[in-house]
């Protein structure tokens, strides 16, 4: 028997209860001060030299939305599957969520949407969002563009340009494209299919690269009767001396690595001395111990002095690599089937205000003496011509962040390397990127306009600069306010630990040259994203919708706010976890 | 089947069985062990519910009132200072009729701190429109719980269940359990008479003025008249089902006792073996166990009190500038009775002391060797020496 409960529908139960309708109390009236969407800038995205969107893209993968954060990524940089491999992701230093708990894993979020597209085949977004009669009307005002170098840079300049309509011939010195992508970063970090597909989607837009065909003095004054313009983006493609004795017995550190690249067979062994402590004689050295060799770098600071990416060092000393810190090669000689060098001991003195490293100097007359089989050198480079140097400024020079403009027929950027103040392949895409914008500007609008133009699209108060600002994408409209931590109602976020990715053990690496990290799983990634704060940005989480007192927010085309109601509380603004809202007062 | 269970748990499991569906609470002692294990359960897809964590109990009692107003059945949980902290919104509760269960575990209110067993919480909210229904062992408070929201939704009124804290909260008892089917014989679904719907709008607890809040405010006090007829009912359906019934009030060895111990909560239990030791000496010694507090069940007691010899009332709380308040109660129930008995006034257990046998023996005795009691309370068991006399 199932018992029914008893109502007493006799209950006495007096309340007070209405069907009117408050319509009509319009608390608009109230209002002094009025909340609006208003998106602003994540520091991520600043600090990228490439001036991705990043806080927009991780809000997509966290929704599990891969394809658009990649066409997103892709209004910004040609080359995620690489950058997700050799940048030294600026962007994770800058990230909000390192004063709650650790940073955005945005570097590897990166590598598994470019790895993503290359398995699911996506193909580039349309420049302008579907707009064919745009893109007609700018391919038939469209210029012809002759690049110099087929490195990041010259690639990058190419992509941009293309999309905006130009043709682009690139030129490389080498016998396949890539530069320092192709040539300078081993294997191990970059795998050679990879850099192959994403180079691929360059000759499908029709960029035209020409191998085997250094541009030269001679190229550049014949130019003008074959191309309306011209970005150099050849390179440093000279290493630095040291300057002493015996130096002929050190191997250059470049020439080396490409070398190895090149498949050219090089039967090392015993031990080696690798001179330097950038990128290259990090790259050397592991590229030696992948070869069986005893290595040691030689560095004449300190091991947090290297301008090497902290990171790769630190995998060099996994995978076995030396380090012998504050020691300036002064002598090499020969010895028997070895070489001997001298050393000079240093010491640190004081902090170089103007490069933020600390200076040192000879410790006395200290010496120390090493023997080794070889030597490489690897202290730096410099253009490899000195017509490659960019002009000084004067009336028909224009030098920006990351470019110099040389007025003349026909106009020439200078670029990548050449220009940039951060030798890094993310430079060398944003290097790109404002030489399109340079060189499209200058034809469109002339050379006065470039200097508006280019600020018009920084990314925030920084200095990269966003295609789709240039383009009048949604973008423009972001408030380049810089959001900072204190600004996140960090009510609304838990700590949650960063995904690791997977990463081979030293011994396993070193066996080989094969891909030392793996790219995270489609969980991770979406787990990882969805960490991010989304600084800025309106993720639809409804916050300010569900929180107004007076149903005042509702969705049309996208979030709005009914005045005649909104009484300007505030609530929805402080309620935003992400400060994607605004107040200001209302006018008279 | 009977199961070893600690009594906050064993509010906790009848709260599971009555399918709660929106439950809110802000911990504190010696509450928490009851909202611990919900979460838990929730937390584990054991109970379809949502548990609605909370900054403080102000918030948690409105979390609550909005659920209850949605026409879902609801549970929180308090003690001492945060049942204070809810005053307010109790008052609103009861006068917007939502029938909303609450566990209230008693303890002292602060300073000096102390999380110790204490009635002055609850007793504190007497005005505040809840039904309250005082336990004595775990296995009442199970079924007590389960009583509440079949009361409460059968009258829409709120009900408080009351435990002793420690003594009863975290004492494990043996406690039998029932099964889900005959929770839900006892415990159909929810039929709310009040539901915000957003198919059918409308606003409630607006203004009301004064041409109409008295006559809500007697509605209030019509249903809480039929509370004591409609508690009957609801321990008769728990009976057929369970077997089991306690009543209002609960009279032990009354008949021709010369002094009728009053008692509550779990030193009722210590009182059930002191009528029994006293009773073998040759004592005429009766107790009556108050489970219902509000509505006070004014005709049971002028029933049972009537005509008697002598009450003794042991508070284990205290109104300040009068007495304890159980014995204000009773004394209020009994004036206009044409017999009606003197009544003596204790006061024992504050802030978790213990009420020993002793204690019990010692108000029995000097109750039956004093001819007529003093305007006072009187205190037993100080440790300083200033007992009144």
């Amino acid at each position: 028997m199932t018992l029914e409960q008893e109502i007493h529908d006799d209950l006495p139960m007096y309340i007070s209860r209405s069907e009117i309708s408050t319509e009509v109390n319009k608390t608009g009236a109230w209002r002094y001060v009025r909340p609006g969407y208003d998106e602003k800038t994540a520091p991520c995205s600043r600090a990228c030299p490439a001036g991705e969107d990043i806080a927009r893209i991780e809000m997509l993968v966290g929704q599990g939305m891969v394809h658009a954060a990649w066409e997103t990524l892709l209004r910004e940089n040609p080359f995620p599957a690489i950058c997700g491999r050799v940048c030294f992701h600026p962007c994770e230093g800058a990230c909000n969520r390192q004063e709650m708990d650790q940073a955005i894993a945005v570097h590897h979020l990166e590598r598994f949407i470019g790895d993503t597209a290359i398995r699911e085949r996506f193909e580039v977004p349309h420049p302008f969002y579907g707009d064919e009669a745009e893109q007609a009307r700018r391919r038939a005002a469209g210029k012809k563009i002759a690049i110099a170098g087929a490195g990041p840079a010259g690639l990058s300049a190419a992509y941009f340009l293309t999309r905006l309509g130009h043709a682009c011939d690139v030129f490389d010195a080498d016998d396949e494209p890539g530069g320092v992508l192709r040539w300078g970063i081993p294997w191990y970090r970059l795998p050679e299919d990879v850099l192959k597909i994403e180079l691929s989607r360059l000759l499908d837009m029709g960029v035209r690269i020409y191998c085997n065909q250094p541009v030269t003095p001679d190229f550049l004054k014949q130019a003008k009767d074959r191309y309306d313009g011209v970005f150099l983006g050849c390179g440093y493609g000279r290493s630095l001396r040291m300057g002493i004795p015996g130096e002929e017995m050190a191997r250059d550190g470049l020439e080396f690595l490409h070398e190895v690249r090149a498949g050219e067979d090089a039967c090392l062994q015993g031990t080696a001395a690798v001179i330097g402590g950038g990128n290259t004689a990090v790259d050397v050295a592991r590229t030696l111990v992948r070869m069986g060799v005893q290595t040691t770098i030689l560095y004449r600071r300190r091991r947090s002095d290297m301008p090497a990416f902290g990171h790769e060092a630190e995998m060099a000393l996994e995978e076995g690599v030396s380090l012998v810190e504050r020691v300036a090669p002064i002598q090499i000689e020969a010895a028997g089937n070895e070489c001997r060098l001298t050393l000079q001991e240093m010491k640190t003195t004081d902090m170089d205000t103007r490069t933020g490293r600390v200076r040192v100097v000879p410790d006395g007359d200290r010496i120390r003496r090493m023997r080794f089989d070889q030597v490489f050198s690897a202290i730096g480079a410099e253009p490899g011509e000195n017509w490659l140097i960019p002009p000084e400024d004067s009336e028909s020079v224009l030098s920006v962040s990351h470019c110099v403009l040389q007025d003349g027929d026909p106009p020439l950027v200078f670029g990548g390397d050449l220009a940039t103040p951060v030798k890094s392949v993310a430079d060398a895409v944003g290097s790109g990127k404002q030489a399109a914008m340079i060189l499209d500007t200058y034809f469109h609008e002339g050379r006065d306009a470039i200097p508006r133009r280019l600020a018009d699209c920084r990314v925030g108060h920084g200095q990269a600069l966003s295609m789709e600002i240039y383009l009048g994408g949604k973008r423009r409209e972001r408030n380049p306010h810089e959001v900072r931590f204190a600004e996140i109602n960090t009510d609304y976020f838990f700590t949650a630990e960063r995904q690791p990715h997977p990463v081979l053990n030293p011994p396993e690496r070193i066996r080989a040259f094969e891909e030392v990290e793996g790219v995270l799983s489609k969980e991770s990634a979406m787990m990882e994203a969805a960490r991010c704060f989304n600084c800025g940005i309106c993720n639809e989480c409804d916050n300010c919708r569900l929180y107004c007192p007076e149903v005042a927010v509702y969705i049309g085309a996208t979030r709005c706010i009914d005045f005649d109601y909104c009484k300007g509380c505030g609530i929805c603004v402080v309620e935003c976890p992400r400060n994607a809202m605004s107040l200001e007062e209302e006018g008279p | 089947m009977k199961t070893v269970l600690e009594g906050s748990h064993a509010v906790s499991e009848a709260v599971r069985m009555a399918r709660v569906q929106v439950m809110s609470a802000y911990p504190i002692t010696p509450q928490t062990h009851i909202v611990e294990a919900l979460s838990e359960y929730v937390a584990d897809g054991r109970m379809d519910a949502r548990f609605i964590c909370v900054e403080s109990e102000h918030s948690a009692m409105a979390a609550v009132i909005g659920a209850a107003s949605g026409g879902v059945r609801t549970f929180t949980a308090t003690s001492s200072h945060g049942l204070a902290l809810m005053h307010e919104l109790l008052h609103w509760s009861s006068a917007a009729r939502l029938p909303i269960v609450m566990a209230e575990v008693n303890r002292a209110l602060g300073p000096g701190w102390n999380i110790w067993m204490d009635q002055t919480d609850s007793l504190a909210q007497r005005d505040t429109g809840w039904i309250q229904l005082y336990c004595e062992d775990a296995q009442e408070a199970l079924d007590t719980t389960l009583q509440g929201f079949h009361l409460a939704e059968s009258i829409n009124l709120p009900v408080m269940v009351v435990l002793d804290a420690f003594f009863l909260s975290h004492t494990y008892e043996p406690v039998d359990v029932p099964g889900q089917s005959e929770v839900d014989r006892f415990l159909p679904a929810l039929r709310p008479r009040i539901r915000l719907d957003t198919r059918t709008p409308f606003a409630m607890s607006q203004m009301a003025p004064p041409g109409v809040y008295m006559e809500m405010r007697r509605d209030i006090q019509s249903a809480m008249e039929r509370v004591p007829d409609c508690f009957g009912r609801t321990e008769a359906a728990f009976e057929e089902v369970f077997g089991r019934r306690y009543g209002a009030v609960e009279a032990v060895a009354c008949e021709n006792a010369d002094v009728i111990l009053v008692m509550t909560g779990t030193a009722a239990s210590t009182c059930r073996q002191v009528v029994e030791d006293l009773r073998s000496e040759g004592e005429k010694i009766g107790m009556l166990k108050l489970k219902m507090f509000r509505p006070f069940p004014v005709s049971a007691i002028r029933k049972l009190l009537g005509g008697t010899s002598k009450v003794a009332v042991v508070d284990r709380n205290f109104s300040f500038g009068a007495s304890g308040i159980f014995a204000q109660e009773i004394r209020a129930a009994l004036c206009n009775h044409p017999n009606h008995p003197p009544v003596f006034g204790y006061i024992a257990g504050l802030g978790g002391r213990d009420i020993t046998p002793d204690i019990l023996k010692e108000i029995y005795r000097r109750t039956r060797d004093t001819d007529h009691p003093q305007a006072e309370s009187v205190w037993v068991g100080l440790t300083t020496e200033k007992e009144s006399t």
